[in-house]
């Protein structure tokens, strides 16, 4: 069994994470005071991390070349990554607004999530090794877009409370307005109910091409069991969106990104904790 | 330098006397060209707003500069007022307090309402006025652009400016645009023809090109409104139809009694807008919108109250920046002054200097030609020698001098440096 370390490389998870939360206090310092210099550090605090981050995964790369998705550990990084990135494009978008108080500690979240993940190398399952890549990529993006969408509908809550209770203006906390966070909720919802589809259709593939046993699904796995809620929750909520126009607006959207993440968070649990699927077994059995 | 500012505010003049001072760009250059003949020798700029009519006059010396009496004539005989009338309205400031006002001026601390932002390009034209009729030459130039760049640092590094405090402002720019994108493609109902919709339109179309409906009990005036802003007029009949179709709804009607009640919303507006956000600004008085209509999902309903308390919020906010900025100006008022003190120090230190240079170097000369036999480690160490010696002796006047020129042009201590070492001018 291949045992990745990380730490071993020259840019450790340190380096990137105290970059996001040099950034994340930044994003806190401005709700009270206001720094001439505060965008540019922010930026230059991010870019940093990112750099860093990108460092870390390319080095991973080179280490073992089924990363940067070899290992939850990666797969949780990617993640990361891939939001410090929307996070800093959001940044140059709408340079001051106050996002990063709600997609940092999201990005520092998952970095926490990759230190308690297990660093032991995945399987890949015994059919074509594609099937599993495909899968992880497919599962990794749609987290993200359940998290964004999460983010999304969190602040649209916030921002339509403050409204409707007057408390818009007179704060340093810049949300950016309803109808924008509407649409990345709105298309964050669809987009992770297509990614988590194709996740759950490209993991079922690769146990049906499994060429040295029996093709096998094992539908009573806790993590197949989550993964198949989060999914059926997420078709439910994007039919019910289709045929009932008030659930395409506003609130109604953010609920709903709501729940998915409560359904994401319990998924990422149940592989944190006990996740049988894509470690033991499959690594004794596939491992060229 | 000698700087000279006569002028009025909003501070010390009344409305009537500000009005009857005030210049607009055609008879400002008239007047900046008639003084100019009048005083050849000086350099002038006049900054004329609602608010304020300030004339300031800039000479390289005391002996050119008019008096304030002189220049107070100037302003009152151009617009024939006669002084009496004018009696304690109007405001004489010499030297550095001229400096330190103008820069206040520029930076929007001494506006009516501070921070706003429509003077700092009003004293940029009065500076490029005055530089096109030729009344304005280095002294004004360098009295304009440090006002211009301490009016940008005081908009750069405090929030003075960022905070709006119009009722239409705030409406359209703080809180509109918290609930849309864009105002590019929205439905805008206006219910009501009054002089507050037709504010609110305007700050409307600076954010965006809007569809705009007007909705009112006089075809008339409505239709007025309508073509006014590009718009659709619709009769009152349509009222409730055209509240399915808005996105933001500007009520401002003189109707005695509520227009718009919780119940009517909920059976004839609500079922067909399937919950998409409605911005709704109230600013009638009495209101026209029941204020439970902001209850219903997506509503978000602003009355005139509401929109005063944004803007005192704002206002507070600005106060709150106000020590901020006017460290920024003390820092800058005082950069000035160090920089034209320098200016005016300038050719005694140099003078002084050379006064000590050319007898040192005759006298290096003189004792190298008595000397020859020296080598030029010998001579280095001579020359050395002078050149710590003079340094020494400079010293303490120096020193006088740049203390001295903390506190102001010390003309004093030039004339009498000038005047013990035999200085020319």
């Amino acid at each position: 069994m291949e045992n990745l370390k990380p730490m071993d490389l020259g840019v450790n998870m340190l380096c990137f994470t105290a970059s996001y939360a040099i950034a994340l206090v930044l994003e806190f310092l401005s709700l009270w005071a206001h720094l001439r210099w505060r965008r540019l550090a922010l930026l230059a605090a991010t870019s940093a991390g990112l750099v860093a981050h990108t460092w870390f995964l390319g080095q991973r790369v080179a280490l073992t070349p089924r990363a940067p998705l070899a290992t939850h550990q990666d797969w949780y990084l990617l993640a990361a990554w891939l939001l410090a990135l929307i996070y800093l494009a959001a940044k140059l978008y709408y340079p001051k607004s106050s996002m990063g108080l709600f997609l940092l500690p999201a990005v520092l979240g998952l970095i926490a999530g990759a230190q308690a993940a297990s660093n032991t190398q995945l399987a890949t399952f015994q059919g074509p090794r594609l099937w599993g890549r495909v899968h992880g990529m497919f599962l990794m993006l749609g987290t993200v877009a359940v998290l964004l969408g999460f983010l999304a509908g969190l602040m649209y809550l916030i921002q339509s409370y403050r409204l409707k209770h007057k408390r818009a203006t007179g704060t340093a906390l810049r949300l950016p307005s309803l109808e924008w966070l509407e649409r990345v909720n709105s298309r964050a919802l669809a987009a992770a109910t297509l990614l988590v589809g194709g996740g759950f259709f490209t993991g079922v593939m690769s146990r049906l091409v499994q060429s040295n046993q029996e093709p096998f699904i094992p539908w009573t796995d806790p993590v197949v069991m989550s993964l198949s809620a989060m999914l059926i929750w997420l078709v439910v909520a994007e039919v019910f969106r289709l045929i009932y126009p008030p659930a395409r607006r506003g609130r109604k959207v953010a609920y709903q990104t709501v729940a998915a993440f409560a359904f994401l968070v319990f998924v990422l649990a149940v592989i944190l904790l006990q996740d049988s699927l894509h470690l033991t077994r499959a690594v004794t059995e596939i491992m060229p | 330098m000698n700087l000279q500012m006569i002028g009025c505010s909003h501070r010390d003049a009344t409305l009537g006397i500000r009005q009857q001072l005030a210049f607009n760009a055609q008879r400002a250059r008239e007047a900046l060209a008639a003084w100019q003949s009048q005083f050849p020798h000086i350099e002038l700029a006049l900054i004329s707003t609602c608010n304020r009519v300030e004339l300031y006059a800039a000479a390289t010396s005391e002996d050119d500069a008019p008096t304030a009496d002189e220049l107070r004539g100037a302003l009152l005989d151009f617009r024939q007022i006669p002084r009496q009338d004018i009696e304690g309205q109007l405001v004489a400031l010499t030297g550095w307090d001229v400096v330190r006002h103008l820069y206040r001026v520029a930076a929007s601390l001494d506006s009516m309402v501070v921070g706003e932002p429509q003077i700092l390009s009003q004293v940029k034209q009065a500076y490029q006025r005055a530089q096109e009729i030729g009344c304005a030459g280095p002294l004004l130039h360098e009295l304009f652009q440090s006002a211009l760049r301490t009016a940008k640092r005081v908009a750069g590094e405090t929030s003075l400016h960022k905070h709006r405090v119009s009722l239409p402002s705030v409406a359209i720019a703080d809180l509109a645009a918290c609930v849309f994108e864009t105002f590019d493609d929205k439905h805008v109902l206006v219910i009501g023809a009054g002089e507050t919709a037709d504010e609110t339109l305007r700050y409307l179309r600076d954010a965006g090109q809007a569809q705009i409906h007007v909705v009112n009990r006089s075809d008339k005036r409505g239709q007025e409104l309508a073509h006014k802003w590009s718009g659709t007029y619709h009769p009152w009949e349509q009222l409730w139809d055209q509240l399915v179709l808005a996105d933001l709804a500007i009520s401002t009607t003189s109707a005695d009694e509520r227009i718009v009640s919780a119940n009517d919303f909920g059976q004839l507006v609500a079922p067909g807008r399937h919950q998409r956000p409605l911005f709704i600004l109230d600013l009638a008085v009495p209101r026209d919108f029941e204020p439970r209509v902001g209850d219903s999902l997506g509503v978000y309903l602003y009355s005139l109250d509401d929109l005063d308390r944004a803007c005192e919020q704002n206002r507070k906010a600005r106060t709150a920046q106000v020590p901020s900025a006017e460290r920024i100006v003390d820092q800058e008022t005082g950069r000035f002054l160090a920089e034209i003190n320098r200016r005016a120090t300038a050719p005694v230190i140099s003078g002084l200097r050379e006064g000590f240079e050319r007898p040192k170097a005759a006298e290096l000369n003189r004792l190298f030609r008595r000397l020859p036999d020296l080598d030029a480690t010998a001579k280095r160490e001579i020359e050395q020698f002078a050149d710590r010696l003079v340094n020494k002796m400079l010293h303490p006047p120096l020193e006088s001098l740049r203390d001295a020129a903390k506190n102001g042009t010390p003309h004093g201590l030039l004339d009498a440096i000038k005047r013990l070492f035999h200085l020319e001018d």
